[in-house]
């Protein structure tokens, strides 16, 4: 019978008679499971001084003070030094500072005796156990302090934090701050607590504590740049959108003092979007300000099908309105989902199913 | 395992297209409803599907009613079939009105919105059976809906009901406009349909316990 230790299979080839040897699957040995390589610090700190070494020599190489020479001046330098046709940028040559490029770890949790430092080290999660506790016990703080303030009868504050300026830490900020792998149970359990925690009325008292785990939102409308009207030759005003929708890529140029007129690719709307839905959505965001009348539009569009070309000029027109339009407007457009791309398209088709969701018909036998 | 999914991040919120809602002032608003625009200013918000706009035309329970009855994608038919049902909806409530001595003329209602609707509401069930295992057999049992599930049954029956019972050289329009008229009237098959669950799920009553939540 065949010998399960090694086959050896002797292939012929004109020059040579090779011997391949393979070995079965029990002895292979798994690279990945031993984990990412761990560097001590004095690793890391030669590392850095190498690094300011190197970025003192690239700036006397390219003529530039060498105190002055800032990170995006090293990846242009490196850019011009290095040129590299591959296109995943993160396969190019890099130069950075080695906080950025090894990623953080955690130091060597138990001592010489090999017993561990932290009390929680033999639950596997010893930072998210330690952290859910140091929460709880807020939230028993806060709860004591609120007995407290109705034993003595004095009024208990219940202003209301804002929720709506801010959001929470997401998980991969999480695992950053805690340098442990969190999962989605035990994340969602930590939001909770949290909740919980701020939805007490005397939360103000661990408000540094909470502020620790949230982050500012800044509000949506700034992110925007509103582009000034422009006039062509006749004076009158006009202003431009691009818009996309699946994989239809739309222009529209909006003229003020018109009578309504909406040209699409030199054929007026009506030839070209015989159905009823394209047409309501061309007008929708007209409609919407109570503008239909007033405004001339003459716009190109390509590819897609009959429903993104329509969505694609819908987009392109919302945001040529934009520069005719005051700032609160706007924000009721971006309200009523005018102005957000459509994420959706085609989903892939799958290997072993027949499209992108349907299986092939299963049989018994 | 297939998981529902969407494009969208799940912090993004639903547009709201209507005017109106934009044009209200802050003082006429509650605190919950105070808070939510807070949020709508600091959030991304969903752009607005094809079959939403904000003229007085667009009607969510139409479109909705609209895509149930579309096959294979066509939604340019489903659409026409719609508007054709409106209109016969519209021309024999306006014969009879003409027919109609003076007296009754208030009482007969035009509007093919308005008989869809309450067409649609006197359709909808109250209470709703579930097959529920216990010990080995398969119980009915009586349990409340919600309103969405409401709607749907609603909508699933009338055009089932259409499809089904209905002469070979029928078309859809009149058929569908037939049934609507009869339900808003409280009569008709789909409503005998609503009895008929409504007697079951009476008749269920003594399992109702069977229910866990």
């Amino acid at each position: 019978m065949w010998s399960r230790r090694s086959l050896v299979k002797p292939r012929i080839n004109r020059a040579t008679l090779r011997l391949i040897c393979t070995t079965t699957a029990v002895q292979r040995k798994n690279v990945g499971a031993s984990g990412p390589e761990k560097y001590t610090e004095a690793f890391i700190k030669k590392q850095i001084e190498e690094f300011n070494l190197g970025k003192r020599h690239l700036a006397n190489m390219m003529g530039e003070d060498p105190e002055t020479f800032t990170q995006e001046d090293i990846d242009r330098a490196i850019a011009y030094l290095f040129p590299s046709g591959l296109f995943n940028k993160r396969a190019r040559p890099l130069m950075k500072h080695p906080t950025e490029v090894f990623p953080e770890q955690r130091k060597i949790q138990w001592g010489e005796d090999g017993r561990p430092f932290h009390f929680l080290f033999y639950t596997g999660k010893q930072s998210y156990y330690s952290l859910m506790h140091e929460t709880y016990e807020k939230f028993l703080n806060v709860q004591k302090h609120q007995d407290q303030l109705t034993a003595q009868d004095l009024p208990v504050q219940k202003e209301k934090r804002n929720l709506a300026g801010s959001r929470w830490l997401t998980k991969i900020e999480l695992e950053e701050m805690l340098l442990e792998q969190v999962s989605d149970d035990d994340y969602s359990r930590f939001i909770q607590l949290l909740q919980k925690l701020v939805a007490l009325p005397c939360a103000d008292i661990e408000e540094k504590y909470i502020q620790k785990f949230s982050k500012e939102l800044p509000v949506q409308l700034q992110k925007v740049v509103i582009e000034p009207l422009q006039h062509d030759e006749r004076g009158v005003a006009f202003s431009t959108g691009e818009g996309k929708r699946k994989t239809a890529r739309a222009t529209a140029v909006v003229y003020d003092n018109g009578t309504g007129k909406i040209t699409v690719n030199g054929i007026d709307i009506l030839h070209y979007f015989p159905v009823l839905q394209d047409r309501e959505q061309l007008l929708f965001p007209f409609q919407f300000l109570g503008r239909i009348g007033k405004h001339d539009m003459v716009c190109t569009v390509s590819g897609g099908g009959r429903s993104a070309q329509a969505g694609a000029i819908r987009l392109a027109s919302a945001k040529a309105l934009r520069s005719f339009v005051t700032e609160k407007e706007v924000e009721f457009m971006r309200q009523a989902g005018l102005l957000t791309v459509d994420p959706r398209v085609k989903e892939r088709k799958k290997p072993g199913q027949e499209g992108s969701r349907r299986k092939f018909t299963w049989k018994k036998r | 395992m297939p998981v529902r999914w969407s494009r969208y991040n799940p912090s993004y919120l639903e547009p709201e297209v209507k005017k109106e809602s934009h044009q209200k002032p802050l003082e006429e608003l509650t605190n919950e409803q105070r808070e939510q625009v807070e949020l709508k200013a600091v959030r991304p918000i969903k752009a607005a599907p094809p079959s939403l706009s904000s003229s007085v035309f667009s009607d969510p329970m139409i479109s909705k009613f609209t895509n149930m009855m579309m096959k294979s994608g066509n939604k340019v038919l489903a659409r026409s079939l719609m508007s054709q049902t409106l209109e016969a909806i519209k021309r024999k409530q306006l014969e009879k009105y003409h027919k109609a001595p003076e007296n009754e003329k208030e009482t007969i209602e035009c509007n093919p919105y308005v008989i869809f609707h309450q067409a649609l509401k006197n359709c909808q069930p109250i209470i709703g059976l579930s097959n529920i295992t216990k010990g080995g057999k398969t119980y009915q049992v009586p349990v409340p809906l919600t309103d969405n599930r409401k709607r749907f049954l609603a909508m699933k029956w009338l055009i089932t009901e259409c499809r089904e019972n209905k002469h070979r050289r029928t078309l859809m329009p009149e058929k569908l406009s037939q049934e609507l008229l009869l339900a808003f009237n409280n009569e008709g098959p789909v409503i005998k349909r609503k009895h008929v669950l409504h007697k079951m799920a009476e008749a269920n009553r003594a399992y109702a316990h069977f229910r866990w939540w």
